[in-house]
């Protein structure tokens, strides 16, 4: 198993060179800095920004110390935060990122799951029926419009109606832990003390359950889709044939084999709940990395940029191997060698 | 092989009247209509056939197999075993005749078995429903079932998956698990029509073999007569959702009484009595389509001793007295067509 | 064609009514983008004031502090008109006339005439109405209130005949922030979804069933570099690639909101160089087992060259896959472009349901649902039509796919 996923991690060197040799180049379409500084920067101060930024030196040059030193986690200073580092800047990102991300995803897949299997196993009663319309209905429509009135029935709503209960803000983030850390054997590891709960039904529940009803109507569908095949195979008459309950068919028979295209969609989702969030972090003003990477974007912070999309990809590929070995231990078809 | 073989003790399985419908976007079907037999403890019948012609919605409507929503087993129809009517019993009653007292086989040992479960664990879980066996019992009980099917090594084949074995040993396993529980009745749909030819001898006599051991009566669905002769004591034949003749074996294929019958074994291939460069006979035309029936006897438009009465009205199923039945105006005489029974 | 219509696909596809009835959704929406596209709605149109700001659509009736508001602000345009005239000693009506809001033009009317209305509409907001808080709760200043609009009314006549229905039209659902027309704005915008939409679908479906098709069939190095290049485009999350995409065309010709048509290439250049990755893994997974069948092998053998057997046998066997797939990428189009115009980098300079969605937000804290209600509205039908119809197009032409 090991010299798989040494094989798959070689095998996906070339791509994720790939990915930073893409992003470096279009970055740099347009003069880098010009395009912070502005059109009229004047030409003493550009000269200085690009000796300290490196940016005179041959672009295969800053290629190869982007890797340098981003195999040892150093993605540069931040043009825009002066003195903060990108890698600074990724760390205080990424916990408000998951404290969305994380629970949504789990309650996305429980739900869409077992309504995927209650739609497959009812298949063209009523009830199938509702849940396939509802779906397509529920597709329909943008995620901004969700968010809008999800933040509109949510909060504002009851703040106007003054019912004297507000359950959820829409702005002012604040962490709902304190970070910690202890040293284990000389390393410094960071951890999450003072959990308040209250706090991330405030901030983070109105986040999550707009996430989970965008999510559902997809999910479902493609669920019910694999539930549906399952349904029809052979083995499903054979495990009747044996006296087995419903139960035990839907919950071990069909879902033991839907593993497969279920482990593979949660993978998949995995790196895109991270962009999927931008929407909701802008919104929200979550400081996460979705809203990092975009406000990034659009001031133009070249180091962020680069340094951002690097550890994602990162993420992703790692989640695409890690999807490989899972398969390995669902199906016994699928063997590691 | 037990030939002439009268019905003497009480049938454990009576059909009567057995019409099952599905619903189809053109409207109703009625693909098994007013079929009645039964089956005696330890004897094999065989329902026989082309395809389409309602053998395998019979033998899953008795199991009860068919999708729920689409399909409706009329409620005259009586399926009685055991003093319960499986046609009305309910999906509790059911789950504990399947597998324990009535098991199936199916067609395609391929598909059939759970591709991601050990075939040990696919035996057990048949013991986990119907016997008060722990753990290690039921996995004494899957490797005994696995040598008495005749897979070599079943120590080390118990731990095995699906994928890793033959077509042939797939089928094994599958009856392994029919027959587990000692069921009263197995239904066989086809079981040999996906494997190579030696290997369908040595599963017939596999289970030929076990029928005797363990006094299971078998329902072999088949549309290969080669088989029927081998194994069945009595014989249905269907047609188009109809039983259109039955009766012991040795008189189905030595005095066939419905035209349709006759048409079929003429059509098996013989040993010896092929005149090179003559073609096999064959039957004109193809099964009438559900949906358009005929309001005559369903076979007139193929039976080439069609008589204006076939055409307008349909025949009822007549019993010859000896046990036999037939579903025709005019029965062929007791000329034998077919003298030789083909055994391999 | 012909045969294509009476393959089994086709068949089954026209038998599903509910399919037939997005079809012919989709076929009205289209007329009315090719309608815009031809010039029926302008873009002078999508951006001329045609009521005052906020004003509600056509089933929802105001309160008596919204009516005040929007009288007044009629009667301030004439005032306002009124005092520049007699600083400049003008007739006012030549400059009155200046503030036609569309079909909408101020009466002719003499100074005294003009004078004497507002001095009374003057009377009745600052003597009567003034310091009434609760004017919504006051049902006795409803008359104060008619003989306000009376004279608004009077000032800024509604036209009559043709001018009128257009005018009616204009302002059925309201008016945005800037007064300007929602519904104009908001049909507009279909012709922006089409154009998004047709382009970015029609190419990346081309280039990627092209890839794709390559790909698999030519295999070896083809197939490597192919498979590298689409890993490589999808390991980026994929908003964050279309914003890099389209930041790299700012403060370049492309970024001019005076010049929407070409504000867009950077919209389609972003689209096309990511959507092109579906078909391209789908025709590649199909041409790799139609390559395999036996038909395939039999034309080889039978020496036919490979071109021939590509364009021959693999394209129109992967036909139905590429129409799906350009069905698929038209929703994600749409769809995208709302999410692009909301984060400022996708239409510029004209309007779309993004930007329209993208102004209403903060309306709804007021209340007001009509702008983000008309563009969600027509691009939820507009989606729903396309989710059913790719629904059956799978349903008819893909046998693998579960309905």
């Amino acid at each position: 198993m090991w010299s798989f996923i040494l094989r798959r991690l070689l095998y996906n060197i070339p791509v994720y060179l790939g990915i930073i040799l893409l992003v470096m180049a279009l970055l740099r379409v347009r003069n880098p800095v010009y395009a912070y500084l502005g059109k009229n920067a004047d030409e003493k101060q550009v000269e200085q920004f690009e000796k300290s930024f490196g940016l005179q030196d041959p672009f295969i040059v800053q290629y190869g110390r982007f890797l340098w030193n981003g195999a040892q986690l150093d993605f540069g200073e931040s043009w825009k935060y002066k003195g903060t580092t990108v890698r600074e800047k990724l760390l205080a990102s990424i916990p408000p990122s998951l404290s969305i991300t994380v629970p949504a995803l789990i309650l996305t897949t429980m739900i869409s799951i077992t309504v995927g299997l209650l739609s497959a196993f009812y298949r063209g009663r009523w009830i199938d029926r509702l849940l396939v319309i509802a779906a397509v209905l529920g597709m329909s429509i943008s995620f901004l419009v969700y968010i809008i009135f999800g933040q509109f029935v949510g909060a504002f709503l009851p703040k106007q109606a003054g019912w004297g209960l507000q359950p959820f803000e829409i702005s002012g983030y604040k962490p709902w832990y304190t970070m910690a850390s202890t040293d284990i054997f000389g390393v410094t590891v960071p951890y999450p003390s003072h959990i308040s709960p209250t706090t991330w039904v405030a901030f983070c529940l109105l986040p999550v359950l707009i996430s989970v009803i965008v999510s559902m109507g997809y999910d479902t569908r493609f669920y019910r889709a694999v539930m549906v095949e399952e349904c029809n195979r052979d083995y499903i008459i054979t495990a009747k044939a044996k006296g087995a309950t419903k139960n035990k068919i839907m919950f071990v028979h069909m879902l033991k084999n839907a593993m497969i295209p279920i482990i593979t969609r949660i993978m998949t989702t995995l790196p895109f709940l991270i962009t999927g969030s931008i929407l909701l972090e802008i919104f929200f003003g979550i400081p996460g990395m979705g809203r990092t990477l975009i406000t990034a974007i659009t001031d133009m912070d070249y180091p962020m940029i680069q340094g951002f999309t690097a550890v994602i990809a990162l993420l992703y590929i790692l989640s695409i191997i890690l999807t490989d070995v899972l398969y390995a231990l669902v199906d016994p078809r699928v063997r590691l060698s | 092989m037990i030939q002439d073989a009268e019905p003497q003790a009480e049938p454990i399985l009576t059909v009567r009247n057995l019409t099952t419908r599905f619903r189809t976007d053109r409207g109703l079907v009625t693909a098994v209509d007013d079929v009645s037999f039964d089956i005696v403890a330890g004897e094999t019948v065989g329902i026989v056939g082309e395809s389409g012609c309602g053998k395998t919605v019979t033998s899953k409507s008795i199991m009860r197999l068919l999708p729920e929503h689409v399909t409706r087993i009329d409620p005259k129809s009586r399926i009685m075993f055991r003093g319960i009517n499986l046609a009305t019993a309910s999906e509790k009653t059911m789950r504990e005749v399947r597998g324990d007292q009535i098991a199936m086989i199916f067609q395609e040992p391929m598909t059939s078995l759970n591709p991601v479960f050990q075939i040990g664990w696919q035996i057990e879980e048949a013991l986990k429903y119907h016997t008060n066996l722990n753990r290690a019992q039921r996995r004494q009980r899957a490797i005994e079932m696995l040598r008495l099917v005749e897979i070599p090594n079943p120590e080390r084949r118990v731990r095995e998956y699906p994928h890793q074995l033959s077509g042939g040993m797939r089928q094994r396993v599958m009856i392994a698990i029919a027959l587990c529980c000692e069921p009263d009745i197995l239904i066989a749909d086809e079981p040999t029509t996906a494997l190579d030819v030696t290997i369908q001898a040595q599963i017939l006599n596999l289970m030929e073999g076990l029928k005797r051991k363990l006094n299971t009566a078998i329902v072999l669905i088949t549309h290969n007569l080669g088989v029927v002769a081998q194994v069945c004591d009595r014989v249905l034949v269907m047609y188009a959702g109809r039983v259109i003749e039955s009766g012991t074996v040795h008189d189905i294929f030595h005095r066939p009484q419905h035209p349709y019958t006759q048409a079929l074994l003429e059509s098996i291939p013989k040993r010896g009595r092929r005149e090179h460069g003559k073609r096999l006979p064959t039957i004109p035309g193809i099964v009438p389509s559900l949906h358009e029936l005929p309001p005559g006897c369903r076979f007139a438009e193929r039976c080439r001793y069609k008589q204006d009465k076939c055409v307008n009205e349909e025949p009822e199923l007549l019993e010859s007295g000896d046990g036999r039945s037939y579903r025709c105006f005019f029965p062929l005489t007791q000329t034998p067509v077919a003298p030789t029974v083909e055994g391999r | 064609m012909g045969r294509f219509l009476k393959s089994r696909g086709a068949r089954k596809f026209m038998r599903n009514r509910l399919a037939m009835a997005s079809l012919g959704i989709i076929g009205i929406y289209f007329l009315t983008a090719m309608f815009v596209f031809m010039g029926g709605i302008s873009m002078d149109a999508t951006k001329q004031r045609v009521l005052p700001k906020h004003v509600p659509g056509f089933f929802e009736s105001s309160s008596l502090d919204q009516r005040v508001e929007a009288a007044t602000h009629y009667i301030n345009d004439v005032d306002l008109a009124c005092r520049l005239a007699e600083r400049r000693d003008e007739d006012p009506y030549g400059i009155i006339s200046e503030k036609h809001l569309a079909e909408r033009v101020p009466a002719k009317l003499t100074t005294d005439e003009y004078n004497d209305l507002l001095d009374e509409a003057y009377a009745i907001l600052e003597e009567e109405l003034d310091g009434v808080d609760d004017l919504n709760h006051r049902p006795e200043f409803e008359p104060r209130v008619q003989r306000l609009e009376q004279i608004a009314e009077t000032l800024y006549p509604v036209p009559a005949g043709w001018d009128g229905f257009k005018y009616k039209l204009r302002t059925f659902l309201g008016s945005d922030a800037a007064g300007q027309s929602i519904s104009v704005r908001a049909i507009y915008s279909i012709k922006v979804a089409f154009q998004i939409g047709l382009v970015t679908s029609i190419i990346s479906v081309l280039i990627g069933s092209l890839l794709g098709a390559a790909a698999a069939f030519f295999g070896g190095w083809i197939d490597h570099v192919i498979t590298w290049i689409f890993s490589t485009l999808s390991s980026i999350p994929y908003l964050v690639l279309l914003s890099v995409l389209i930041v790299v065309f700012f403060g370049t010709i492309f970024d001019n909101p005076d010049r929407p048509f070409l504000s867009l290439v950077p919209v389609y250049v972003a689209f096309c160089s990511t959507f092109w990755i579906g078909p391209c893994r789908v025709i590649r997974g199909e041409t790799m087992k139609i390559k395999e069948l036996e038909y395939v092998q039999a034309a080889t053998a039978i020496g036919f060259g490979r071109m021939y057997i590509l364009i021959k046998h693999i394209i129109p066997n992967t036909a139905h896959l590429m129409f799906i797939n350009f069905s698929l990428l038209f929703i994600g189009a749409i769809k995208s472009e709302v999410i692009l115009s909301f984060l400022g980098l996708g239409v510029k300079g004209q309007p779309s349901w993004g930007i329209m969605i993208r102004d209403a937000k903060d309306e709804v804290a007021s209340y007001f649902f009509w702008q983000i209600g008309a563009a969600t509205f027509l691009m939820f039908v507009l989606v729903l039509a396309f989710n059913i119809f790719t629904d059956a197009l799978q349903d008819a032409f893909d046998p693998k796919h579960v309905d």
